[in-house]
C-alpha cells in the first residue's frame, strides 16, 4: 500500500480537478514544454544537420555562455536595459491606473448606451499594427508637412525636428503605448466591476455611501485582486519590450537610440547580419530569467499579505 | 513539498519520453532515388516572389516536361517577398524536406545559410550532373559565390557587375537644357542641384532616402559594415572605410548639400522615396544599373528617366550573389536537383515555362524569342531574375532585340572587385558584430545622408565603433583575407 | 419598497456634474481613439497620386476606390480567406475558453491539492518559451499539422495570461457558499462548474472570448509558418503578407533586379489602409455582441442577491 495507494486515495478526490485540468495540461507539455527543450541552443553554436533538428543540436558546438555576451559587451547594455525597464514602469503603474479610471467610468456612466459606444470606440487602435502608428506619429510629427509643426507656425514657433531630438521621445513612446492599450486592457477590469455583487451596493447606499466612497470601499477592494495579479504578470514581462513600438514609430531613427532602443531592437539590429538562432534565444532566455526571478520575488512578497493574492 | 517534487520528476520523465518520440520522428530517411521518365521523383522547390494562382497548373506542365527529360516532378512553393527569409530560415534550421531553395545576398542570405549548413555543397554534383551551367555561366558568377573554396548554390546567369548611375528626372533636365555628361562624382552634381533648388521649389534635388550610401571606391568586407579594402589595392589592407579621405570629403559633400536643401530634410528616417517617384517631384538621385535600365525606370514610372555612370562597372560580392538557386543540405535526390538546374539554366523551353507559364494560355509567341502576354499572365506573373539564366528568356516585344548580346558586353566589361570570392567568416567575433550594427545603425543614416556634420559625428561614431569591437572584426578579417590570398595565389 | 429606491438612488447615479465629466473623459478619449481609425477609411478612399502629393488629408482633393479594385482583384481568395478566419476564430474560441476554463476553475478551488503546483505549471510557460524553430518542430514533425486548419487554431488555443484572469474572476467572483450549495444538492464537481459557477461567470468569461477571438482574428504568424496552401490562408495573414512585402521591397528598393523586377506591380499605400479597414471592419461590427454579456453580467450579479 504506502505512498502508492495514498496516491490514488488524493487521486480519487481530486479526480474531477484532474480530468478538469488535464486538456490544457496536454497543450501545455505539447505547445509550451516540449519545445522548452529547444532553450539548449543559447549554450551552442547552432550549426543545421542534414539528419534533422535532434541530430543539430547533439552536433553543435558547446560554446559556454558566449551566447548571452553581446548583450553586456558594451555601453550599450546600461542603456537598453535601463530604457526596457523604466518604460515598463511607467506602461505598469500609468496603463493600471488609467485603465482602471476607464472602466470606473464606463461602469459609472449613465448612459449604457453612449458608455457601449466610447468602449467599443477605444478598442480600435489595438487594430492598428504598429507600421499603422507609426504613419500616423509621422503625419503628426513630420518636420515639413507634420501637423504639429504647422500649427507651432500659426503661433510662430520654428518648427522642430522630431526625429532628431530625443528629448521628447519619452513622452511620445508612453503616450502611444496608452492610447493603444487603455482601451484593450480596461476590457478586464469593466467585465470585473459588472462581475461585482450589486447587493454590495445597495447596502452600502442604504448605509448612506456616496458614490465616491462606493467606488472607494467596494469597487476597488473587489479589484485588488485582479490587479494584482496582472501587476505580477507585467513584472514577468518588464525585460521584454513591443519591438513596433520601439521600431516602427520612431522610424528606427538612429538620433533617438538613446531613449528607444530596448533590449529587444537591440537583439533585432545585432543579429540581423549574422542571424545566429543561439544568440536570439540566449536573449530571450536572458529576458525570462530576470522575470521570472522578479515575479517570484514579488509573488512571495504578494503571499506574505494575501495568500489568495497570490500566482500560486 | 514532497509530492510537488514526485509531480514534477513524473512532469519531466514525460517530457524525456516525448522527446524521444520527438528525435525519432526528425531521423533522416534514405531512400534510394528512381528518377526516370516512368517513375519521375518529386522536387520540392522554394522560390521568392508574390504566390501566384497558377503555380500548380503552370508546375504541372512543367513536370511532363521534366518527367520525360530527366525523370523528375516540381513542387513549387512561393513564399512572398517579405516573409521569404524568415520563413526559410525556421525551415532550414528545422531540417525541413527541401530541394530546392532560393538564395540571394539580400533575401535569406546565401552566405550566413551556408555556412550554418543549410545547403549541399556542389562541387562534385556541378561537374557532374551541371555541366551545361559550367558553359553557359561567366566563371565569374561561380568564382565569386564560393565559400571558403567551396560552391554552395548556382547563380542566375544575369548582370555580372554593379555599375552606379546617376539617374535624373528628363522633363527637368530639358527644361533647364541641363547637361548631364559632365556629371561623374558627387560633387559635379552641385551645379545642376542648384539650378534645380533656385527654379523648382516643389521638387527634390537629390532624392536621398536611408539606405543610400554615397559612392565610394572601396569593397566592403560585409555590406554596411565600415570594414573596405580600397579597389585599386595592392597590399588587401583592411581599413576603416570612415576613416578614409574619401568618405570623409563624400559626407562633407552630402552635409554641405543636406543644409543647401537639396536633399530631402527627413532624408535619415525615410525609408523609400517611393511616393515622390510616383509624382515625379524630383530630380536626381543615385542607383544601381543595368543595360537598358533607363527603359525599364521610365516604363515603370511613367515618365522618362536618363542616366549618367557614377563609377565603374564592378564584379562585387553581393552583385555575384543577386539571385540564386541552391540544394538543401537534406535533399533526397540532389543528383535529380542538379540535373534540373542544369536543365533550367541551359534549355529555353523550361525556362521559359517556369518564366513565362504555359504558351496559348499565358502568353503566346510573336517570334523567334519574342512573346507576348496574354491575360491570364496576371495569374503567373513571375520574378523572372529569381529563376536562374534570364538570357534565356524570350523578349517582350518592346525590348530592344540586342538586350541580351548588351548583357554579355556588360558582364565582360566588368572589373573583378578585390574581395571578390572572399567572404568572411564571422563565427569567431558574432559578439562583436551585434555590437558593431547597433552602432552602425545608430550613426549611419544620418552620416551617409548628409543629415549631421560629420566633422563632429564622425569622431563620435568612430569611438563607439572601437568601443564595440570594430578593430578585433577588421583584424579577424584581415587574418581570413590574407589566408585567403595565400590559398587563391 | 418604492420610497427606498428613489432614495437610493440619489446615491447609486452620480451628481450631474460628475457624470459629465466622465461623459467628457471618456468620449474624449475614445474620439482620439477612433479618429486614426476614420483617417484610415479616409485614405483607403483617397487617390493615390492625391496622396503622394499632398499627404495625408481628412478631406482629400480627389476620391478614389482604386485601392478596394486592386484588393478585390484577389476577388475569391479574398472571400474565401474571410472564410478561413471565421472558421478558424469560431472554432478556436469555443475550443479555447473551454480549455481555459475548466483549468482556471480547477486552479480557483481550494479543495485542488495540486492547485499551486498547476498554477505554476501554466505561469512558467507565460515567462519561457523554446522559440520558434522547436516550436515548428513540434506542430509540424510531431504532430504533424502542417498545411491543416488545426495549426492556425491549437497554437493559439491556451494562454496562461487568460488563465490566471479567468481564475482571479473565479476566486473573486463565485461565492464559496454557491459551490457549497451545490454540493449539498448533490451536483458533482462537473454539475457545479456547469449550472452554477458558469451563469454566474458570464462577463468573465466574455472577456476572455474576446481576448481569444481577437487573438485569433489578427493572428497571421501561423499561418506564415505552417501553411502553404492558398486555400487555407487566414484573411489577415493574406493582409499582412502584402504588407511586410511591400516594406520589404521598398527597403530593398537600391537592389538593381529586385527593384527593376518587381516595384512596378506593387500595391500602393492605399491599398494597404484599405486592408486595415476590409480586416477590421467585420470585428468591430461583431463586438457589440460581447458587450451583451457584460450586460448581462450585470443583470445576473443583480439576481444573485
Amino acid at each position: 500500500m504506502g505512498a502508492f495507494g495514498r496516491f490514488f486515495k488524493n487521486m480519487n478526490r481530486n479526480a474531477a480537478m484532474l480530468v478538469m485540468v488535464l486538456p490544457a495540461t496536454l497543450w501545455f507539455i505539447f505547445f509550451s514544454y516540449l519545445p522548452m527543450a529547444g532553450m539548449i541552443i543559447a549554450f551552442k553554436e547552432y550549426r543545421y544537420s542534414r539528419d534533422g533538428f535532434l541530430a543539430s543540436i547533439i552536433e553543435s558546438k558547446w560554446v559556454g555562455l558566449q551566447n548571452f555576451k553581446f548583450l553586456f559587451s558594451t555601453n550599450d547594455a546600461y542603456i537598453i536595459t535601463r530604457n526596457t525597464v523604466v518604460y515598463n514602469i511607467f506602461f505598469i503603474v500609468l496603463g493600471l491606473v488609467i485603465a482602471v479610471a476607464m472602466a470606473i467610468m464606463l461602469a459609472e456612466i449613465t448612459n449604457k448606451r453612449l458608455a457601449k459606444v466610447y468602449q467599443t470606440g477605444m478598442f480600435l487602435p489595438y487594430f492598428l499594427s504598429w507600421v499603422i502608428v507609426g504613419y500616423f506619429v509621422f503625419s503628426f510629427l513630420s518636420l515639413d508637412r507634420g501637423v504639429v509643426n504647422q500649427v507651432a507656425g500659426w503661433f510662430g514657433i520654428d518648427p522642430m525636428n522630431w526625429y532628431s531630438d530625443p528629448t521628447y521621445w519619452p513622452i511620445i513612446i508612453v503616450v502611444v503605448f496608452l492610447w493603444k492599450s487603455v482601451g484593450y486592457n480596461s476590457v478586464i477590469y469593466l467585465a470585473a466591476i459588472m462581475g461585482i455583487d450589486k447587493s454590495l451596493y445597495e447596502a452600502a447606499m442604504i448605509d448612506g455611501a456616496n458614490k465616491w466612497q462606493q467606488i472607494r470601499n467596494i469597487t476597488l477592494p473587489m479589484l485588488t485582486p485582479l490587479i494584482t495579479i496582472l501587476t505580477l504578470l507585467a513584472i514577468g514581462k518588464i525585460f521584454y519590450a513591443d519591438f513596433g513600438l520601439f521600431y516602427q514609430v520612431p522610424r528606427d531613427s538612429g538620433t533617438l537610440y538613446s531613449v528607444t532602443n530596448v533590449i529587444d531592437t537591440y537583439v533585432y539590429r545585432g543579429l540581423k547580419s549574422t542571424g545566429e538562432i543561439g544568440m536570439s534565444t540566449a536573449a530571450g532566455l536572458y529576458q525570462s530569467l530576470i522575470g521570472f526571478v522578479l515575479v517570484i520575488t514579488s509573488n512571495g512578497i504578494v503571499r506574505k499579505f494575501n495568500k489568495d493574492n497570490a500566482l500560486f | 513539498m514532497g509530492r510537488k517534487t514526485k509531480s514534477f520528476t513524473a512532469a519531466l520523465s514525460l517530457l524525456l519520453v516525448m522527446s524521444i518520440v520527438l528525435s525519432a520522428c526528425g531521423g533522416g530517411k534514405n531512400e534510394s532515388s528512381e528518377g526516370t521518365a516512368e517513375k519521375p521523383v518529386e522536387l520540392i522547390w522554394y522560390t521568392i516572389g508574390t504566390p501566384q494562382k497558377d503555380v500548380n497548373k503552370v508546375m504541372e506542365e512543367v513536370s511532363k516536361y521534366t518527367a520525360e527529360k530527366i525523370g523528375v516532378t516540381v513542387k513549387m512553393n512561393m513564399i512572398d517577398w517579405g516573409d521569404y527569409s524568415q520563413k526559410l530560415q525556421v525551415m532550414t534550421a528545422s531540417g525541413e524536406a527541401v530541394d530546392i531553395m532560393f538564395t540571394s545576398s539580400w533575401a535569406f542570405d546565401y552566405v550566413q545559410s551556408a555556412r550554418k549548413g543549410a545547403f549541399m555543397q556542389i562541387d562534385d554534383l556541378l561537374k557532374e550532373h551541371g555541366q551545361g551551367i559550367m558553359e553557359t555561366l561567366d566563371p565569374a558568377f561561380l568564382e565569386g559565390s564560393k565559400i571558403d573554396g567551396h560552391n554552395y548554390g548556382i547563380p542566375a546567369n544575369k548582370e555580372l557587375p554593379a555599375q552606379e548611375v546617376w539617374r535624373f528626372n528628363k522633363q527637368y533636365v530639358d527644361k533647364y537644357k541641363l547637361d548631364t555628361s559632365s556629371v561623374y562624382t558627387l560633387e559635379s552634381l552641385e551645379p545642376l542641384l542648384k539650378t534645380i533648388k533656385e527654379n523648382e521649389p516643389d521638387v527634390y534635388p537629390f532624392a536621398v532616402d536611408k539606405n543610400q550610401m554615397p559612392y565610394v571606391p572601396y569593397d566592403y568586407v560585409i555590406e554596411k559594415l565600415p570594414m573596405a579594402v580600397s579597389l585599386d589595392t595592392t597590399d588587401y589592407k583592411i581599413v576603416n572605410v570612415l576613416d578614409t579621405p574619401e568618405m570623409k570629403q563624400i559626407l562633407s559633400t552630402m552635409h554641405k548639400y543636406y543644409k543647401a536643401g537639396y536633399i530631402p530634410t527627413e532624408a535619415a528616417t525615410m525609408d523609400s522615396m517611393t511616393d515622390v517617384q510616383t509624382t515625379g517631384k524630383w530630380f536626381a538621385d543615385r542607383a544601381t544599373s543595368q543595360p537598358f535600365a533607363d527603359n525599364l525606370w521610365s516604363a515603370s514610372y511613367g515618365y522618362p528617366v536618363v542616366s549618367t555612370p557614377a563609377s565603374e562597372a564592378l564584379i562585387y560580392n553581393w552583385s555575384v550573389m543577386g539571385s540564386m538557386q541552391a540544394i538543401s543540405a537534406n535533399s533526397k535526390y540532389p543528383e535529380k536537383a542538379m540535373e534540373f538546374l542544369n536543365l533550367l539554366n541551359t534549355d529555353p523551353v523550361l525556362r521559359n515555362m517556369v518564366d513565362s507559364g504555359i504558351e496559348g494560355v499565358h502568353y503566346k509567341k510573336a517570334g523567334d524569342n519574342v512573346m507576348e502576354n496574354l491575360d491570364e499572365s496576371k495569374n503567373y506573373d513571375m520574378p523572372t531574375f529569381s529563376l536562374g539564366n534570364v538570357m534565356l528568356t524570350y523578349l517582350n516585344t518592346t525590348d530592344p532585340t540586342n538586350k541580351w548580346e548588351e548583357f554579355k558586353k556588360f558582364n565582360d566589361a566588368g572589373v573583378q572587385a578585390p574581395l571578390l570570392g572572399f567572404n568572411f567568416d564571422t563565427s569567431k567575433v558574432t559578439t562583436e558584430i551585434a555590437s558593431v550594427n547597433n552602432v552602425k545603425e545608430e550613426y549611419w543614416a544620418a552620416l551617409m545622408t548628409g543629415t549631421v556634420d560629420p566633422e563632429t559625428y564622425l569622431a563620435r561614431a568612430n569611438e563607439k565603433f572601437k568601443a564595440a569591437g570594430l578593430d578585433k572584426i577588421m583584424a579577424e578579417a584581415q587574418r581570413q583575407l590574407d589566408e585567403w590570398r595565400a590559398a587563391n595565389k | 419598497m418604492s420610497a427606498q429606491t428613489t432614495k437610493g438612488r440619489d446615491f447609486h447615479k452620480l451628481t450631474p456634474v460628475w457624470n459629465v465629466a466622465f461623459h467628457a473623459v471618456a468620449g474624449i478619449f475614445a474620439l482620439l481613439c477612433v479618429f486614426p481609425f476614420l483617417f484610415v477609411t479616409v485614405i483607403s478612399f483617397t487617390d493615390e497620386s492625391t496622396l503622394a502629393k499632398n499627404g495625408y488629408q481628412l478631406f482629400p482633393e480627389k476620391w478614389s476606390v482604386e485601392a478596394y479594385t486592386y484588393l478585390f482583384k484577389a476577388g475569391d481568395q479574398l472571400l474565401r480567406s474571410y472564410g478561413v478566419t471565421i472558421a478558424v476564430t469560431v472554432i478556436g474560441t469555443v475550443i479555447g475558453v473551454v480549455f481555459t476554463a475548466l483549468f482556471a476553475y480547477a486552479i480557483s478551488r481550494h479543495s485542488f491539492k495540486y492547485r499551486n503546483f498547476f498554477a505554476f505549471f501554466a505561469f512558467f510557460t507565460m515567462l519561457f518559451n523554446g522559440g520558434l524553430v522547436p516550436t515548428y518542430i513540434v506542430v509540424t514533425q510531431l504532430l504533424g499539422l502542417k498545411d491543416s486548419i488545426w495549426a492556425l487554431i491549437l497554437p493559439l488555443a491556451v494562454n496562461a495570461f487568460y488563465i490566471m484572469i479567468l481564475r482571479t474572476f473565479f476566486s473573486t467572483m463565485v461565492p464559496d457558499a454557491i459551490i457549497e450549495s451545490g454540493k449539498i444538492d448533490g451536483a458533482g464537481e462537473f454539475g457545479i462548474f456547469f449550472k452554477l459557477v458558469l451563469p454566474l461567470s458570464l462577463p468573465g468569461l466574455a472577456t476572455i472570448a474576446l481576448f481569444s477571438t481577437l487573438g485569433y482574428w489578427n493572428d497571421w504568424f501561423n499561418a506564415l509558418l505552417y501553411i502553404n496552401t492558398p486555400n487555407l490562408v487566414p484573411l489577415q495573414s493574406m493582409l499582412m503578407r502584402i504588407e511586410n512585402s511591400m516594406q520589404f521591397i521598398m527597403q530593398n528598393s537600391q537592389n538593381a533586379s529586385l527593384s527593376m523586377g518587381v516595384l512596378q506591380s506593387m500595391p500602393q499605400d492605399t491599398s494597404r489602409m484599405a486592408m486595415v479597414v476590409l480586416a477590421t471592419g467585420p470585428i468591430v461590427f461583431a463586438y457589440p455582441f460581447f458587450q451583451r454579456y457584460f450586460i448581462q453580467g450585470l443583470t445576473v450579479g443583480a439576481v444573485k442577491e
